[in-house]
């Protein structure tokens, strides 16, 4: 029997989405395979109620209300990882692609001598044998790689979903954890605070993105943005020359050396399309693309183009989405 | 303070990586420091002249082919004290890397281990970002990733790094190894009298064996085909409309 083991993670109480995507995804690869179970670890203080209908297929949650647990640890979080996947016999672990697993697997993929392979899509490469399939070199080439090790460790990037659903006929047992006790020399590095931005979705979960480009003009040109993603329920995105401008925080650059990002729905308005921007939205679901260039990379990749200047082009999608949201 | 940054090339952005029948070529590209890694030098060096005493050090190590000479010489340039060139041809996964990386710094510092290590958030071709951490638990030190602000004192470090949709502040005690992502500092440019003081210091060209076997391996590497028909739409009203009704995202 194989055991498979799905770290949901929770800030603030909230277990993310995309954990439970990741849950989601491994029931579906596990459903034509009788011979491999699937659990969970929740760890800190949450409301197991919050998962009710979210999560797919069967399997036992396992999770720690301890307090040790709150804030995301990373001394304690490696080691009740690397005690739950003993304890549970699992011989994969899984982790959606965060800020918080990014830290934490390379450290347990050493501790547990595993193979770590991040930033996975659940593509053919990965039923076919547990691949790993991504873009590399700026999005110039794509590489698989495999792993070598009886143990793995995926970390998987999210597709952020445009709603929910609620599942049903799912089978969920939870079970509490002991407390474990940590000495004062696992105790840092310690997370003394966690500051939220309120009210808006960050770049890298949001389900809608409304990225600009230089050809927005200036900081004040991004008013536009905001406006439609507010109305769009979406976040505000940057190509690398705005934020090297100035004009926006880096926190939501996308491309090489911003994020990856996988929105449901991705507006690119006066963004040409540099390689390194393309791999960065190559997981996104639709693409749309606003550019006064008939030529630019960016259309090659979209789905809808409209060739036009976005300072006309922005405030008439803005009122044809006010008008729409309005009748509905 | 005895700080160590670990530096990797990668190919500059604007080289061609290109394909020949299906294999890859990369004799055409440019190789250059990772630009991560500039970050990371750089509050190594503003750490040591803030911390100025003659054993305050800033050592750097790279697991590459002996052409990364140039790159260190500039990172040299920009205020490293030493380098150590720990030279392969060979084609290594991240824990093979981690693995030299952490012998390298251990035969050199000894048990005491250096007080920081810095290494970029990730390299710019693979952007696995698995080499910190993954040195951080061979050296068994403490280790924070992709942080964007560092306060230093004599007994702590206060850090900060983004998350989702927040930003989380850790205290880390010494030693400690810190990955560095964008907009932690500006990285100083080379002056010419910073460049010629870097050609008297001293870059030890080092072989490594590699006696374990990867962890992970890259079964195959193809060019990427981006192959959509983009639907060109007139005007916005047309463009609600598919959105909304063909694909249901608002």
């Amino acid at each position: 029997m194989n055991t498979f083991l799905v770290f949901l993670e929770q800030r603030e109480g909230v277990v993310k989405e995309a954990s439970i995507e990741a849950w989601n995804l491994v029931q579906e690869f596990v459903a034509l395979r009788p011979d491999t179970c699937v659990s969970a670890l929740l760890a800190g203080p949450a409301d197991i109620l919050q998962l009710d209908g979210c999560l797919a297929g069967k399997g036992v949650v396992y999770h720690t209300n301890e307090e040790a647990f709150r804030l995301c640890n990373p001394q304690h979080y490696t080691r009740l990882i690397a005690e739950t996947m003993k304890r549970v016999g699992a011989t994969t672990l899984f982790f959606a692609d965060t800020a918080l697993s990014r830290d934490l697997a390379p450290r347990l993929s050493v501790r547990l001598h595993a193979s770590l392979l991040s930033g996975c899509t659940f593509d053919q490469a990965w039923w076919d044998g547990g691949g790993c399939q991504r873009p590399v070199y700026s999005g110039a080439a794509m590489a698989i790689s495999v792993p070598r090790h009886s143990l793995k460790i995926y970390t998987i990037l999210p597709h952020a979903a445009s709603s929910a659903t609620i599942i049903s006929g799912a089978s969920i047992t939870f079970e509490l954890l002991e407390p474990l006790s940590f000495t004062s020399q696992e105790l840092f590095p310690l997370v003394r605070r966690m500051t939220m931005r309120k009210g808006v979705p960050d770049v890298a979960e949001a389900a809608i993105i409304v990225a600009g480009g230089r050809g927005m003009g200036s900081a004040e040109g991004f008013a536009l943005l905001e406006e439609l993603a507010r109305l769009l329920g979406g976040a505000v995105g940057a190509s690398r020359p705005v934020v090297d401008e100035g004009w926006r925080p880096h926190a939501e650059q996308i491309g090489q050396t911003g994020k990856t990002v996988a929105p449901a729905l991705y507006l690119a308005c006066a963004i040409s399309g540099t390689p390194q921007h393309l791999a960065a939205i190559g997981s996104a679901g639709t693409i749309v693309a606003i550019n006064r260039d008939l030529h630019a990379p960016i259309f090659d990749v979209a789905d809808y183009g409209i060739v036009g200047d976005v300072h006309l082009v922005l405030p008439k999608l803005i009122e044809e989405l006010q008008e729409f949201l309005k009748k509905r | 303070m005895h700080i160590a940054v670990c530096l990797c090339q990668v190919p500059d952005t604007s080289s061609v990586i290109s394909f020949v029948e299906g294999v890859q070529d990369l004799s055409r590209v440019n190789e250059v420091m990772n630009p991560f890694d500039e970050y990371a030098l750089e509050e190594a060096v503003r750490l040591k002249e803030r911390f100025e005493g003659s054993s305050s050090q800033v050592t750097l190590f790279s697991v590459a082919s002996p052409s990364a000479r140039e790159m260190l010489r500039k990172a040299l340039a920009m205020g490293g004290d030493r380098a150590l060139l720990l030279c392969t041809t060979e084609v290594l996964d991240p824990f093979q890397t981690s693995l030299i990386l952490s012998r390298a710094i251990r035969d050199f510092y000894g048990e005491a281990l250096p007080d920081l290590v810095f290494c970029g958030k990730h390299s710019t071709d693979f952007q696995s970002a698995q080499v910190p951490l993954m040195l951080a638990e061979l050296l068994g030190m403490e280790s924070v990733s992709a942080i964007i602000k560092l306060e230093a004192s004599e007994e702590s470090i206060q850090v900060e790094r983004e998350i989702e949709g927040g930003i989380e502040s850790l205290e880390v005690h010494y030693p400690a190894l810190f990955s560095v992502e964008k907009g932690l500092n500006v990285p100083r440019k080379t002056t010419i009298k910073s460049v010629m003081e870097a050609r008297k210091k001293p870059i030890d060209l080092l072989p490594v064996t590699i006696s374990e076997s990867p962890s992970i391996t890259v079964t195959s590497i193809k060019p990427l085909v981006r192959a959509k028909k983009c639907r060109f739409v007139s005007d916005a009203r047309e463009l609600v409309r598919l959105l909304s009704h063909e694909h249901a995202l608002f």
